[in-house]
């Protein structure tokens, strides 16, 4: 009885200071902005069953990844002992869950087993963050504070596990000598209670009294202790898993307040009628803990520090200050000294301290390329690029500052419609010289004529001189075809995307509403693009604005007709087969999944395709997306455009092949750096596709 | 001190000119209009200026003349942080009467700096800002790279020739700005635009001097001549081309 007493004071501690706790995260999440509607419940749970439960993601890192997932796993089946051990407590019963049979038997087994499974993986974690240099534990972000927590963390464990199987074997060695009947199985107590044959059952029993109440005592301690440590991830993680954005990765959050004061402006009329000062927010964009929404706090608090993130940020990997570990940990610490202040003082608290520039500078904002390799590596589904685009919104927005190139560059968009200073009526000079006449939208509009696609050729491809010819090579293509298409010349102008990426949510959608009205005038239903920005945005960006268009990469278009043989590329070569190595851009790859398109249209055309180390998901960005085509690299040690070119490099093959106007600039800029630009091509696939013709 | 920036409604630079009524007008019709750059680099010194509590530095305001249509780019100048927009309601783009007009201003309002760009990048006159010092009778300085200004000080660098020139100047006086003024144009923030929609922009009559010139004819430069490659193995042609196609060597 007094056992019981005891039990259920210490039960009744840790309950209640583990709600104390939560109550304080709770009241820190009512601090923060409402972000999206968490619906789809069915794909949640499928997801959290995928990349929580199967633990997909951790399995990027095959090795390591599976020490981990028996750890996860262990957990899982661990966890029913531990209920277990609450009711036997209070209720003073022995394995009250024998009542389960064999699924109990079962129950045991595996968690005695899993005990020594995690316990040897712990054990082997606490080696490498002790005795190896994994780079992936270091940077500037890394504090002894984070080094200390991860092994108190990590001996924590340890200690649950020992403490769990000196209980089992404390156990099955005072069962046996006594005969008694043992509930459940075993395998690995059993074997090592055997290894004592002329131990006494009192010693087993005073074995089994110890490491119950150490296990047990360990627990409510560690529930206590997770939540003040980056190890919150041990509760957060399933949830956070489950509560992803659903949406594919290369889009992002349309900015509603923005929406309001860019349709006031295109339509005055409606404007003074429909401003209220409480449509207003009371800020553009994240410039402190406060303004973050739940899901990047709940990403924060989920983030166990293991720098898979940092360890892929092309950024990162040349030396740039910025390091998408850092950026997640920074609003936790930010939440951590403002919160309580904020509860105490009132919303309008202010320290004259912001997450932007005092934690987080914008060096780092500035560095990213929006590639999404963090996000994607993540294996708890984090989502930092939207958080530091939100913090570019900040600095656009509000403040007006931006990296001097960028800021010519929304001039540029603004006056002229593109990000150069080119003029709209040279838009279609790409054209010039073609043998057949490429038809513009307005053309067929006046006879009455619909075409079935927009070709949209984008900025690259009406200004870029080495684009133009990509844009000369797709519409061969479409001519050979004979597809009934139009461009729209000099009515065509920036999509957005590098405004948008850049911060300048205002800009985009100014760009983005003039675009989606000129198409709807149209009655434009399928666009085909040969820039996977331009892609990106009408397929993802542009729906939030009203934008719904069918939108078709070319290599989709491509690929298609090749499958229905509608297009007949010279297959094989007559000098044996050719080696193309691929280049994945980042808003086909990661922020659209197409990964096999591109491939599929290589070998078709007779190569043989040399990956690269980092390929696919795991590509690395040519260091120009999220507005980066436009201004100078951060400072760091080297530029990301030649680190990609090297690794192209190192396979050998004669032609890098890939499907982006900026990938292009970056990767030619490489070869060039390199001096092997007389010997490596760098292709557009609609290039090579076009030679393959004949053209 | 108030600063007074003068702004001119040019065609962004991409646009290609074209001409109606036998060359005589320039067609405005699918004409981007945005803030002449020098005039735009003016304003957001000045504008540095008013932000920075230790130079003396008030108010911003910018006047333009020219008809209703130019306010699009008002508003932008509005929006980018100037405090007041003046426009001055003349059809006229003579300099002559654009300059006595906006002197009349400033004789009613009372600015310690008038900054005019160098130039505007349509007509390329170059003569409004030294017009209004000469309608003021006030210091006209020219050519300046750098403007500083320090609890009402105000201390000018000048690009001459080969060199720099330091000049401090009394008030009032009309500054002429180059390129490097400010290392580049602001952008509008968010509140900004919101607050520039709604601001009053405050129209004056004409100015009393009427036009003294008037445009008789345009005339574009001649196109350019494609560009000819010549193989580097092939001096010869080189020479040939130089000597019988340009008639330079």
């Amino acid at each position: 009885m007094v056992r019981q007493i005891i039990f259920a004071i210490s039960l009744l501690i840790t309950i209640a200071v583990f709600s104390w706790t939560a109550g304080r995260i709770i009241s820190y999440f009512r601090l923060t902005k409402p972000g999206y509607k968490v619906q789809n419940p069915g794909k949640r749970f499928l997801l959290m069953m995928k990349v929580a439960f199967g633990q997909t993601k951790i399995f990027r890192q095959p090795l390591t990844g599976l020490l981990h997932a028996l750890v996860f796993w262990g957990f899982c089946i661990i966890i029913f002992g531990s209920i277990e051990m609450v009711i036997d407590g209070l209720s003073g019963s022995e394995k009250a869950l024998k009542v389960l049979g064999p699924l109990h038997d079962f129950l045991m087994a595996a968690g005695d087993v899993f005990a020594v499974m995690v316990a040897v993986s712990v054990i082997v974690f606490l080696i490498r963050r002790i005795f190896m240099h994994i780079p992936r534990f270091e940077g500037t972000e890394m504090k002894r504070r984070s080094h200390r927590d991860a092994n108190i963390s990590l001996s924590l464990i340890l200690l649950l596990m020992l403490s769990l199987i000196a209980m089992n074997t404390g156990y099955t060695g005072m069962k046996r000598l006594s005969g008694e009947e043992i509930a459940g199985v075993y395998p690995v107590s059993w074997f090592l209670s055997g290894l004592f044959p002329a131990g006494r059952t009192e010693t087993f029993r005073i074995i089994h009294e110890i490491s119950w109440w150490t296990h047990i005592l360990l627990i409510f301690f560690f529930a206590n202790y997770l939540p003040w440590s980056k190890h919150f991830h041990v509760f957060l993680s399933v949830p956070n898993v489950f509560l992803s954005r659903l949406e594919p990765r290369g889009k992002l959050s349309n900015m509603d307040s923005i929406t309001r004061e860019v349709r006031l402006m295109m339509d005055p009329e409606t404007a003074f009628a429909a401003t209220s000062p409480d449509t207003v927010p009371e800020r553009f964009g994240v410039r402190d803990a406060e303004d973050v929404t739940w899901k990047n706090y709940f990403d924060s608090l989920s983030c166990t520090e293991c720098g898979r993130c940092t360890s892929v940020c092309p950024a990162n990997i040349t030396g740039k200050m910025l390091s998408p570990r850092k950026v997640m940990m920074d609003l936790r610490a930010r939440m951590k000294e403002k919160g309580p202040m904020m509860i105490r003082n009132g919303k309008d608290y202010n320290d004259n301290r912001s997450l932007v520039r005092d934690y987080i500078s914008g060096e780092e904002l500035w560095a990213c390329t929006t590639c999404n390799a963090c996000a994607t590596e993540c294996p708890v589904n984090i989502d930092q690029p939207s958080l530091i685009v939100d913090m570019r919104r900040y600095l656009v927005l509000e403040e007006a500052s931006a990296p001097g190139e960028l800021k010519a560059v929304f001039s540029n968009i603004e006056n002229n419609g593109a990000p150069w200073q080119y003029s709209a009526e040279d838009r279609l000079n790409w054209s010039n010289g073609l043998d057949f006449k490429v038809p513009v939208m307005a053309d067929l509009h006046a006879g009455n004529e619909k075409p079935e696609y927009l070709f949209w050729v984008g900025c690259a491809g009406a200004f870029d001189d080495r684009y133009k010819k990509v844009a000369r090579a797709f519409a061969t293509i479409l001519n050979h075809l004979n597809v009934s298409y139009a461009v729209l010349g000099r009515e065509e102008t920036c999509t957005g995307d590098p405004a948008r990426r850049a911060g300048n949510e205002m800009l985009f959608q100014m760009q983005a509403l003039q675009v989606i009205s000129l198409l709807r005038d149209y009655g434009v239903r399928r666009i085909i693009t040969i820039c996977p920005h331009c892609y990106n945005t009408f397929r993802n960006e542009y729906p939030d604005l009203g934008g719904n268009f069918e939108v078709i990469s070319y290599l989709g278009f491509i690929r298609r007709h090749i499958d229905e043989g509608r297009l007949v590329p010279a297959s094989g070569r007559a000098d044996g087969r050719a080696v193309v190595t691929y280049h994945d851009p980042c808003y086909l790859g990661r922020a659209n999944g197409l990964y096999d398109d591109p491939r599929i249209i290589l070998q078709k055309l007779g190569n043989d395709i040399e990956e690269m180390g980092r390929n696919r998901s795991r590509a690395l960005c040519c260091g120009a997306g999220g507005a980066q085509m436009f201004k100078e690299a951060e400072k760091g040690k080297k530029e990301i455009f030649i680190e990609r070119t090297e690794e192209a490099l190192r396979t050998g093959a004669p032609v890098i092949a890939s499907a982006c106007p900026f990938c292009m600039t970056m990767i030619t800029d490489g070869l060039k750096y390199k001096n092997r630009e007389d010997e490596i091509k760098n292709l557009d696939i609609a290039e090579l596709v076009a030679q393959s013709l004949g053209y | 001190m108030k600063i007074l920036v003068c702004i001119s409604n040019v065609p962004d630079t991409t646009t290609k000119i074209r001409f109606t009524e036998g060359n005589t007008s320039v067609d405005t019709s699918g004409i981007q209009w945005v803030i002449n750059p020098w005039d735009e680099l003016s304003l957001t010194r000045a504008l540095e200026l008013r932000d920075d509590p230790s130079s003396g530095v008030k108010s911003v305001t910018v006047i333009h003349s020219g008809p209703a249509s130019a306010e699009p780019v008002i508003r932008k100048a509005l929006a980018i942080g100037a405090d007041d927009a003046v426009r001055i309601d003349s059809p006229s783009g003579d300099a002559y009467s654009v300059a006595a007009g906006i002197a009349e201003v400033v004789r009613k309002e009372q600015y310690d700096i008038i900054l005019c760009g160098v130039e505007s990048s349509d007509y390329n006159g170059s003569m409004v800002g030294g017009m209004i010092a000469e309608f003021l009778e006030i210091p006209s300085v020219s050519g300046i790279s750098e403007l500083k200004a320090e609890g009402g000080n105000v201390t000018i660098t000048r690009e001459t020739d080969g060199g720099k020139e330091i000049v401090s100047v009394p008030l009032p006086f009309t500054g002429i700005v180059q390129k490097g003024i400010a290392k580049e144009p602001r952008i509008a923030a968010m509140r900004g635009i919101m607050m520039a929609r709604s601001k009053q922009i405050r129209v004056y009559e004409p100015g009393p001097e009427e036009a003294l010139t008037g445009i008789e004819v345009f005339e574009k430069p001649p196109a350019r001549g494609a560009c000819k490659f010549i193989d580097p193995d092939n001096p010869e042609q080189l020479i040939d081309l130089l000597q019988n196609e340009a008639k330079v060597i």
